[in-house]
């Protein structure tokens, strides 16, 4: 019997995502390795990993949808619910945290009109708090779309949400 | 083979030489001594050392506690378990004291209690009392893992047995762990059932109560039960099984590990059919026909009166169903033959004697460097664990080559036998262990598969039958009499032994030319406007007897459960008798041990002339339907509800080609069509299928031929 | 000692990332050095060298190119451990931003040593900029012909601590969940696709090209005589200048708090030092004296680890600082091995307990035994990295427990610096043991 959602029965996935995956697939031995990159392909094209995205991931690599949510759930960057279209992530690690992070976090909370962990009522921002990204030195450290802002104080939230609202 | 290098270890003081590389765990039990474990199961693959639960002190290492499971024995070894090392013992004091933070002690309703490893390693080894003072980790229960399988989430220990089994045993990647952490917890992708033809497998898995089967879950106590080992009757591999009993009704089927056959898995057909014997048309009574519909219960002697005057009446054709016991095949035809003088009969397929050369357990098929399947049908659907030592195989590093429809090497359908020449063969020629797989009609019942064996000096050869029992029955029905089977021209009494041929769509138009229909069924509602009378059959759970699987394995049915209505046998001995003919109901010619043994390799046959697997040819449709019996069908599964969500889909699969010619895609509803008759399923791409063919289950298809059309609804 | 740039040597004043640049200043000499040697003579070089892992547990590089088994008839794989995850530590970026080419030039000199032709540097899915910079200088020098059949795969990982562990990390990289093997089999036999496998930190491969150039003998004058070289030191916290300094193995610590790092900042007092990133036993201020080498820490029962001091004053409340820690691990805990997966969540319960004043002096108790059950009972060492900061908090700051209990709440009274800091496990799940009953699986890991 054939599992269900096995590659081989399945209809064809989106074409750039087999593209995508295809164009770095000759980098491993093993097809496996590429569950990683293809999860992170699938979420940039649809924001998080929604159940068809999975799927589609699991068809282009002829693993389960299972597997591959197993996979991604493992992982922080990857969202296996809706996330605002920028993230806005804070270190509150011990390093960020000795230096002030929370009242950074308070302050991005104030300014954002959500607590950390929630996206903002228009779907735009997810504001959270995330584990230590490796900027000990220039802290409190902010990554806003994965680019790191060194050094932010309470008083940069208000600009750095100005900057993204403008940007959005 | 060279003999292993034997070392020399002490566990707990007790020296003992054991084969390098043995492990400890094992090693352990050889001097008598248990170490406890949750996730170590050898049948999962190697060990992961994730329970903690094997802690033990072993030097030569580092001065702390080892997990045993993932150590092997090398001389000089020193292991020490919590019975003699105070620091093995305060490690497994320590597991046990994590594993139970989170774990509720609600054991007194939970259906593991009183046969649970976590309840009796913690009577053992377990803290007294707890340290835990913080509510303990909810979720909400049971979880429905699919209609046969419950997680309660709240007991489960995370020892990812199950995980292991559907990834890497059963290979379907559906049952998963999902997050990280303390937040893991085992799932199915978006919740969807945990839909494979192993699923149930990880409720035996499971070192505590967190998978539980729904038929079993709150129906008995340990301490309430019998478990009755056999074998199970639904499919040629012939599982070894337990099963348990309560108040003399079966609540469950368990695996009981036979290494050479089932390695201890079992389908779900296997383990969760037997709740059809409590089907509401269970034929408890002998039954006669009043109307077209309709049928009254009638008493034994009124029964026996008429079925003697029915079988007089004559001429009687016997149809035998492939699922018999050995012995109820062998009185119904020396009933028939001896009794009556008739030859007449419609037998299960004929299966080659040439098999028997190359004869060899289906645990070989895991040893093989080369396995090569032929035929059309998928494996798992005839012969499920078979699918199982393929994966095994693979595992090990053989390459599998399917040679079929839908195969690697794919072929039109019907032709598969002819492709296996040429650079294939020559690969099977070159292959130091090569096991051959004949897996679909055609192949002359084995023999061609044989012959190619043969030619090609492969290892073994097996044929996978489309019944239980078909080669015995067949060859039981040899045994009564002289003769060949014959056909009359004229049906005066169609005596159909068993569902499986009542429900065959070959016999059943035979009772339509019949004068009158004899059947001895379990199930009434299919022989309804068929059947004159109904005598009640018993199920393979309910009778003693002897099944031979398609190694060639005689095994023992035993009885788990008195049948509903009178044994069957005694009765059809009494009939007999009437036409002077002595059966001995109690005699039994079976095997006692209860894991029966492989007989000796037969004698390489005289080449046999082998007629040509008729490969019909397509006639007015460009698309041959190849059609395939799915493991979940038949009378059994028909009447377990918990079983619906895994019958086939009504579906139909076609080449990637053939579908976009047709402009279909997987989803679509597409008109199946030949000679007139049409039926509508949803197509399924499928990008192994050869072009030129489409396959469905049977059961959506009977309508049709061979040729058909497909065309979008 | 003290000061000595040779990792990041060339990176004041130069832009580093360009390949002609890194050329310029004798970039990839060392790798046709390298190359020039067999393969045997290179990892004598390398193990005469005594160069130690930078990763955390001071493995000799040599040693472990030696057990390789180069006769496999396996693939051999070179594997760059660039998943850095340890809080307090940011060295291995740096070198990634600014020295990218030691790095990939290290790797192909080891890829030589153990004749491999596959290089993956698996770098933390959080280091896109690195990423895209390494990615570059990937490029770059394979296109100016420097690869030969060696092929180098930079693989973003995607947020998950544990991948850091050399085995989790395999796993990832072959597609999995990042879950830490059994070992043995240890890498070097039994590593990526089960083939032999050498998997190292990022600043110890990107001192090959250094040992190379210097030669063996040279190289081992350079530092503490059980740890030659120098080592890049992450230094964050209350301090004036936090940074990477890049110093000789040996330095002693307090050089670097006050000499390079500017000393305690706003004036306030010097509480504790953590010297090799979150997950070491901390220090007091009177043992600062210590010299920075592997051996001198482990004096200290303390450990060298990603050589990343976390520098805490006066403000700071032990306990939420224990707390924190050990959310953190709790978080990154993979979940595979019962005392890690169960007691990290049990300890971060009895912490919040105490934080919240409602603590009982049994409930230290109980922590200490907790740390005990925990310690060498796990799989990998991540669950001992959650017990080892906090098992030197109790034994070093132990009164402010005390006073915890004693008092009924937090004797910061609110003034802590970590004061109501959010940690990422709180925002789906809430704190620990309230979460809410789930029907079906909340979102992603965090």
């Amino acid at each position: 019997m054939p599992a269900p959602g096995a590659g081989a029965l399945s209809p064809a996935a989106p074409r750039d995502l087999e593209t995508k995956v295809q164009a770095i697939a000759a980098h491993y031995p093993d097809r496996r390795s590429l569950t990683l990159p293809a999860l992170r392909f699938a979420q940039e094209e649809h924001g998080w990993l929604p159940p068809e995205a999975i799927r589609e991931v699991a068809d282009v690599l002829d693993l389960t949808p299972a597997y591959c949510e197993a996979v991604a759930s493992f992982y922080d960057m990857f969202h296996l619910e809706p996330v605002g279209r920028h993230m806005v992530e804070i270190c509150t690690n011990l390093s960020c945290a000795l230096v002030g992070a929370q009242r950074v976090v308070d302050a991005f909370e104030a300014a954002f009109g959500v607590r950390a962990g929630e996206t903002t009522d228009d779907g735009e921002i997810t504001f959270r708090a995330v584990e230590c990204l490796g900027g000990c030195g220039y802290a409190p450290v902010v990554a806003v779309d994965e680019r790191y802002r060194h050094h932010v104080k309470p008083e940069d939230a208000a600009a750095i949400v100005e900057e993204i609202r403008g940007a959005a | 083979m060279s003999t292993p290098e034997l070392v020399t270890i002490t566990v707990d003081g007790i020296e003992l030489r054991v084969p390098k590389g043995t492990g400890l765990v094992e090693a352990a039990l050889a001097a008598g001594v248990e170490i406890p474990v949750f996730c170590y199961e050898p049948r999962l693959g190697p060990p992961v050392g994730a329970c903690r639960m094997c802690l033990c002190e072993v030097s030569p290492g580092p001065p702390k506690p080892q997990a045993a499971c993932t150590l092997t024995a090398a001389d000089g070894m020193e292991v020490k378990t919590a019975a003699t090392s105070a620091m093995a013992a305060e490690a497994q004091d320590a597991t046990l004291e994590f594993i139970l933070v989170n774990h509720p002690l609600d054991c007194p309703v939970c259906d593991k209690g009183g046969e649970c490893p976590l309840q009796d390693l913690t009577f053992r080894w377990g803290p007294g009392n707890t340290r835990m003072t913080f509510p303990k980790r909810t979720f909400e229960k049971p979880i429905p893992i699919s209609p046969t399988i419950a997680l309660d989430r709240e007991r489960c220990i995370l020892c990812y047995r199950c995980t292991r089994f559907s990834e890497a045993v059963a290979e379907d990647g559906q049952l998963v762990a999902r997050d990280r952490g303390a937040h893991s917890i085992i799932a199915t992708f978006e919740d969807e059932p945990y839909r494979a033809p192993f699923s149930g497998n990880v409720i035996e898995l499971c070192p505590v109560g967190a998978l539980t089967s729904t038929q079993y879950r709150f129906e008995a106590r340990p301490w309430e039960i019998q478990n009755v080992p056999s074998v199970c009757g639904l499919c040629p591999v012939g599982c070894n099984i337990s099963a348990t009993t309560r108040e003399g009704k079966v609540k469950r089927i368990l695996s009981r590990n036979h290494p050479e056959i089932d390695e201890g898995w079992l389908c779900d057909k296997g383990r969760f059919s037997f709740s059809a014997l409590y089907a509401g048309d269970r034929v408890r009574d002998p039954l006669r026909r009043t109307g077209k519909r309709r049928f009254e219960e009638v008493s034994w002697d009124d029964a026996l009166d008429e079925a003697e005057r029915l079988l007089r009446h004559g001429p009687v054709l016997l149809a035998l169903s492939g699922s018999e016991s050995v012995e109820q095949a062998e009185a119904l035809s020396r009933l028939v033959r001896e009794g009556l003088g008739s030859d007449a009969v419609v037998l299960p397929e004929r299966i080659s004697p040439a098999l028997d050369a190359f004869r060899a357990p289906l645990s070989t098929i895991r040893d093989a460097d080369l396995v090569v399947v032929v035929g059309d049908d998928p494996v798992e659907e005839r012969a499920p664990v078979v699918g199982l030592w393929l994966k095994a195989a693979r595992r090990g590093g053989a390459e599998v080559v399917t040679v079929g429809a839908a195969g690697t090497v794919p072929c039109s359908p019907g032709a598969a036998a002819e492709t296996v020449t040429g650079k294939l063969g020559r690969k099977v020629e070159a292959a130091e262990h090569a096991v051959l797989i004949w897996s679909g009609p055609g192949g002359a019942g084995g023999a061609r598969i044989a012959e190619l064996a043969g030619k090609l000096g492969a290892a073994a050869a097996f044929y996978l039958p489309a019944t239980a029992n078909g080669r015995a029955v067949t060859e039981a029905w040899h045994a009564a009499g002289e003769g060949e089977p014959s056909r009359p021209e004229k049906i005066g009494l169609l005596l159909i032994s068993g569902d499986e041929a009542a429900n065959d769509p070959a016999v059943r138009p035979l009772a339509e030319n019949a004068d009158a229909v004899l059947a001895i069924a379990q199930f009434a509602d299919p022989l309804r406007g068929l059947a004159d009378l109904i005598l009640p059959a018993t199920s393979y759970l309910e009778r003693d007897g002897t099944m031979v699987n398609l190694e060639g394995r005689a095994q023992r049915l035993r009885r788990a459960v008195i049948p509903p209505a009178p044994d069957e046998l005694a009765w059809v001995a009494k009939l007999a008798e009437r036409f002077g003919v002595a059966i001995d109901p109690h005699a039994r010619a079976v095997p006692t041990a209860e894991r029966a043994e492989l007989p000796p390799r037969g004698e390489p046959a005289a080449p046999e002339a082998v007629p040509d697997s008729p490969v019909p040819t397509a006639k007015g449709g460009p698309l041959r339907l190849v059609r395939y019996r799915a493991l979940f069908s038949g009378p059994e599964v028909e009447r377990v509800e918990e079983l619906r969500f895994q019958r086939p889909e009504p579906e139909l699969e076609l080449s990637a080609h053939d579908a976009e010619i047709r402009h279909v895609s997987t989803g679509d509803q597409v008109v199946v069509r030949s000679n007139g008759t049409s039926v509508t399923l949803r197509a399924r791409v499928n990008r192994s299928l050869v072009d030129g063919a489409v396959r469905a289950a049977e059961e959506h298809v009977r309508e049709l031929d061979q040729a058909v059309e497909v065309s979008t609804a | 000692m003290g000061l000595l740039s040779a990792l990041l040597a060339g990176s004041e004043d130069r832009d580093l990332t360009k390949l002609d640049e890194y050329r310029a200043i004798g970039g990839y000499q060392a790798l046709e050095q390298a190359r020039a040697m067999t393969s045997d003579a290179l990892i004598e070089e390398m193990s005469a060298a005594n160069l130690r892992g930078r990763g955390g547990a001071g493995f000799p590089i040599g040693r472990k190119a030696s057990l390789i088994a180069r006769d496999s008839p396996k693939p051999k794989y070179v594997v760059v451990n660039a998943d850095e995850s340890e809080p307090g530590a940011f060295k291995d970026r740096q070198v990634i931003d600014t020295v990218p080419h030691r790095l990939i030039e290290g790797c192909l000199i080891a890829a030589h040593a153990i004749e491999s032709k596959d290089v993956f540097i698996y770098i933390r899915g959080e280091y896109l900029a690195e990423y895209e910079t390494l990615a570059a200088a990937v490029a770059e020098a394979e296109n100016a012909g420097l690869f030969g059949d060696v092929r180098v795969v930079v693989h973003r990982g995607a947020g998950a601590y544990i991948c850091g562990e050399e085995t989790a990390l395999l796993d990832s990289l072959e597609g999995r969940r990042g879950q830490p093997r059994p070992r043995p089999p240890f890498p070097p036999v039994q590593g990526l696709y089960n083939a032999p496998t050498q998997v190292n930190n990022v600043c110890t491969i990107a001192t090959l090209p250094i040992v190379i150039s210097m030669g063996a003998a040279e190289f081992a004058k350079v530092g503490a005589e059980t740890a030659p070289g120098t080592a890049i030191f992450s230094i964050s916290g209350n301090v004036v200048k936090p940074g990477n300094y890049e110093l000789e193995l040996g330095t002693p610590m307090r050089e670097l708090i006050y000499d390079h790092a500017g000393g305690v900042a706003d004036g306030r007092k010097l509480k504790a030092v953590i010297p090799g990133g979150s997950s070491v036993p901390a220090l007091s201020p009177d043992q600062i004296d210590v010299p920075l080498d592997y051996d001198s820490l482990a004096e200290l029962k303390t450990f060298f680890g990603a050589a990343s001091l976390i520098v805490v004053d006066d403000r700071c409340c032990m306990v939420q600082l224990a707390l924190r820690s050990t959310q953190f691990y709790m978080h990154e805990s993979c979940g595979k091995c019962t005392p890690c997966r169960e007691g990290t969540r049990w300890m971060v319960q009895i912490l919040e307990k105490i934080e919240r004043g409602d603590g009982e002096l049994s409930d230290l108790e109980l922590l200490k035994s907790i740390n005990g059950r925990i310690l060498g009972k796990v799989l990998c060492a991540l669950g001992e990295f959650a017990v080892y900061p906090v098992a030197s908090y109790l034994d070093k700051w132990g009164d402010e427990f005390v006073a915890h209990v004693q008092q009924g709440r937090c004797p910061f009274d609110g003034q802590s610096s970590l004061e109501g800091i959010v940690a990422p496990s709180d925002q789906h799940h809430g704190p620990v043991g309230t979460e809410p009953v789930r029907s079906v699986p909340a979102g992603a890991a965090t």
